[in-house]
C-alpha cells in the first residue's frame, strides 16, 4: 500500500508541471532582486522553500506584480504557449540593459495534445532547482558590480498567435551588444524543461561609467 | 512588463544555448576564493584559473603568461603604450581571482602609474585614471594617491576621480571635506555630470540621515570632571587627590536615571590622616611611609596573596571511553582543499635570476619571485607612492 502512495507522488500532470515551474520563476526571480542588489537587503524576508533559505520581497507593489506573472506564466505554460521568460536588469538613469536572465522553456507537446502525464519524483525536481538557486548566489563571483541604481522588467517570448493581456506590452528584446553569457544549471519536470542562462555587460576600461 | 512575440531573428543567447557550449561550474566550486572585480569577470578565464589551483602545470602556464605579458609591455613599439599595461592589468585581475600579494598586481599598477604620471597625454586618459583608483583602492590610506592626482591634475575631468575620493573622505568621517571635494567637481563640469549629481545627492542624504540620528541620540555631559588614571602622583597628594575625587559631584546629580551607565564611579577614598594630609611638613613629605603607594614594603607583604597553603583538589576521576580508531574513516571522500598561491618556487626563483640579466634596463619588474613580489606589495600597501620622486607632490 505504502509503495502505491509513492508512486502517485511521482506522476505529474501538465497542470501540476506549469504550477512548478511557475513557482520556480516567482522565487528565482526573488532571488535574483536580491543578490543582485535592485532592492535594498531589509526589503525581504527569509522563507524555505526548496530546502534552502529563500528571500522573498516584501514590497506590495512588487508582491502584486508577481503574482500576476506567476499566474499569467503558468496559464501560457498549460497551453504550451510560451518559449522563454527573460528578467531584465536596467540602469534606471539610462535604460541600458546589463544583465539577462534567460529562462527557456521546452514543452512536451504531446502531454499538451493528448494530455498524458509523466513521471518524476518531487525530490529530484526539488534538487535540480536547488543548484540553480545556489549558483543565482554563486553568481557574484564573475558578475560586474551594479554600483547604480536599477530597474527590472520580465519579457516573455510566446507563440505568435497568443493573445497579449491588457496588463502586457509588445517589447524590443533588450538585448545587450557583446554580451558575456554563461549558462546555469537547468531543471526538467519531464513536461517542461528549462534551461538558464545569464547574460551580462562586460565593462570596458575606457568606458565612461 | 512585456510579452513578445516569436521572431525568426537569432539572438546570440539563443544561440549560445543551442550550441550546448559548457562553460564549466570551478567559479561555483571555488566561490569565496574570487575577488569579485567592478566590471565583471570572463568565466572562461576564471575557470581556467580556478583549475590551475589543483594542476601544476596550468599554474605554470599562468605564470609563463604573465611573464609574457610583462615582456610585451617592454617590447611595445605602438602608438599608445598605455594599452599593453591595460591588457597586461586586465588578464593578470581575471587570471588570479583571489588577488593577494602573488598575484603581483600591486606591483603593477605601480609601475604603470609611474610610467606615465608626467605625460600630458595620458593626464585626462581615463583607462589611466581607473588604472590610479584600483590603485588607490589597494592601498591602506588613499588619501595620499587622490592628493597627488589633484597636484598633478590627473583625471580632473571625469566624475568617477571626485566620486572616489569624496567616498574614501566620507568614509573617514570627514563629511565636510568630502562634500567639498564633490562641489570641486561638479564646478569643474566634471563628465558624465549626472553621473556625479547622482552620487552628491546620494552622499546628501546619507549625511541628512547621519545628522538626523545624531539629534535622536541624546546628548552626553562634557561636563563632567576629566580624570587621568596614569597621572603621576607628587608625594603626599594621593589622599588629597582622592578625595577630590571621591567627593560628590553636582554634575551627577543632574543625570537622569536611563543614564547611570555614563556616571563617574564611585573611587574609594581613604580616611585622611595626619601623615599624609595635604597640610604635612615639607620635611615629612620627604620620607616615604609604609602602606603608601611609595614604598612596596618586605617580601611578606608583597606576596600576602600567597599565604593559603596548598591543599588536596578534590579526587574525582574522570570515566575515559576506549578510542575505536576505523579504517574506513580515512578513506571517506575528501573535499578538494583550496591552497593559496605558492610563494616562490625552484623555477622561479631561476627565471628571476634570468630576467635579471636579461633585462636589468627594462622599466618593468619581473614578476617571478614570489617573496620580492610579497615585500614589494606589502611596502607599496603602506606607501603607495614610495618610488615616486620627491618633487611629483608640488605644483
Amino acid at each position: 500500500m505504502a509503495s502505491k502512495t509513492a508512486a502517485a507522488k511521482d506522476i505529474i500532470t501538465l497542470h501540476g508541471s506549469a504550477a512548478i515551474v511557475s513557482e520556480f520563476f516567482c522565487y528565482a526571480a526573488n532571488s535574483i532582486l536580491y543578490n543582485r542588489a535592485v532592492y535594498p537587503e531589509e526589503s525581504f524576508v527569509k522563507v524555505k522553500k526548496y530546502g534552502l533559505p529563500m528571500l522573498l520581497i516584501e514590497d506590495e507593489s512588487v508582491k502584486s506584480f508577481m503574482s500576476n506573472l506567476t499566474s499569467q506564466i503558468s496559464e501560457w505554460l498549460e497551453a504550451g504557449k510560451l518559449q522563454r521568460v527573460v528578467l531584465v536588469i536596467m540602469s534606471k538613469a539610462t535604460g541600458e540593459v546589463l544583465e539577462r536572465w534567460n529562462f527557456r522553456i521546452e514543452t512536451d507537446n504531446e502531454v499538451v495534445d493528448k494530455g498524458v502525464s509523466r513521471e518524476k519524483s518531487d525530490k529530484e525536481i526539488m534538487r535540480e532547482i536547488q543548484a540553480i538557486m545556489r549558483q543565482v548566489a554563486s553568481s557574484v563571483t564573475y558578475l560586474p558590480c551594479l554600483d547604480e541604481t536599477c530597474v527590472f522588467d520580465v519579457l516573455a517570448y510566446t507563440d505568435t498567435d497568443v493573445a497579449v493581456p491588457f496588463t502586457w506590452i509588445e517589447s524590443d528584446p533588450k538585448l545587450i551588444a557583446n554580451p558575456q553569457m554563461v549558462k546555469l544549471h537547468g531543471f526538467d519536470t519531464k513536461i517542461h524543461k528549462v534551461d538558464t542562462l545569464v547574460s551580462y555587460k562586460n565593462d570596458e576600461w575606457d568606458e565612461e561609467e | 512588463m512585456a510579452a513578445e512575440t516569436k521572431v525568426q531573428v537569432s539572438d546570440p543567447e539563443a544561440e549560445f544555448l543551442n550550441s550546448k557550449q559548457e562553460t564549466g561550474y570551478e567559479w561555483e566550486l571555488f566561490k569565496e576564493n574570487v575577488r569579485p572585480l567592478k566590471r565583471g569577470r570572463n568565466v572562461g578565464i576564471l575557470n581556467h584559473a580556478l583549475k590551475s589551483h589543483s594542476d601544476h602545470q596550468l599554474r605554470k602556464n599562468l605564470i609563463e603568461k604573465r611573464r609574457n605579458l610583462i615582456e610585451a609591455i617592454d617590447e611595445y613599439e605602438g602608438d599608445d603604450p598605455l594599452s599593453p599595461w591595460i591588457e597586461c592589468i586586465k588578464w593578470v585581475q581575471e587570471a588570479f581571482p583571489p588577488g593577494g600579494e602573488c598575484s603581483g598586481l600591486l606591483v603593477i599598477y605601480e609601475q604603470c602609474v609611474r610610467k606615465f604620471w608626467h605625460s600630458e597625454r595620458y593626464k585626462d586618459d581615463l583607462r589611466y585614471l581607473k588604472v590610479w583608483l584600483e590603485y588607490a583602492e589597494h592601498c591602506a590610506d588613499a588619501e595620499v594617491i587622490y592628493k597627488f592626482l589633484e597636484v598633478n591634475e590627473i583625471g580632473k575631468t571625469h566624475a568617477v576621480y571626485y566620486i572616489a575620493y569624496a567616498l574614501h573622505i566620507e568614509f573617514k568621517n570627514k563629511v565636510k571635506t568630502a562634500n567639498e571635494i564633490f562641489n570641486l567637481g561638479i564646478s569643474r563640469d566634471a563628465k558624465p555630470v549626472e553621473k556625479l549629481n547622482d552620487a552628491y545627492k546620494k552622499f546628501m542624504v546619507r549625511t541628512m540621515r547621519r545628522s538626523n540620528t545624531a539629534d535622536e541620540e541624546p546628548k552626553e555631559n562634557n561636563d563632567l570632571p576629566s580624570r587621568s588614571f596614569g597621572t603621576l602622583l607628587s608625594r603626599g597628594d594621593n589622599n588629597a587627590r582622592r578625595q577630590a575625587l571621591g567627593s560628590s559631584n553636582p554634575q551627577a546629580k543632574k543625570l537622569k536615571p536611563n543614564q547611570s551607565s555614563k556616571t563617574p564611579f564611585a573611587i574609594y577614598a581613604d580616611a585622611v590622616s595626619d601623615t599624609t594630609s595635604g597640610n604635612q611638613p615639607e620635611s615629612d613629605k620627604s620620607r616615604p611611609e609604609f602602606g603608601s603607594w611609595l614604598m612596596l614594603g618586605g617580601r611578606a607583604e608583597r606576596n600576602k596573596e600567597n599565604n593559603s597553603l596548598p591543599r588536596k583538589w578534590a579526587s574525582f576521576k574522570v570515566p575515559q571511553k576506549p578510542i575505536v580508531r576505523t579504517v574506513a574513516a580515512a578513506s571517506a571522500s575528501t573535499f578538494e582543499v583550496f591552497v593559496d598561491e605558492e610563494e616562490c618556487t625552484e623555477e622561479e626563483e631561476e627565471k628571476k635570476k634570468n630576467d635579471e640579466t636579461i633585462s636589468s634596463s627594462s622599466n618593468v619588474l619581473p614578476l617571478n619571485g614570489g617573496r620580492e613580489i610579497k615585500k614589494e606589495t606589502e611596502l607599496l600597501r603602506q606607501n603607495p607612492l614610495r618610488h615616486f620622486p620627491p618633487n611629483s607632490f608640488l605644483r
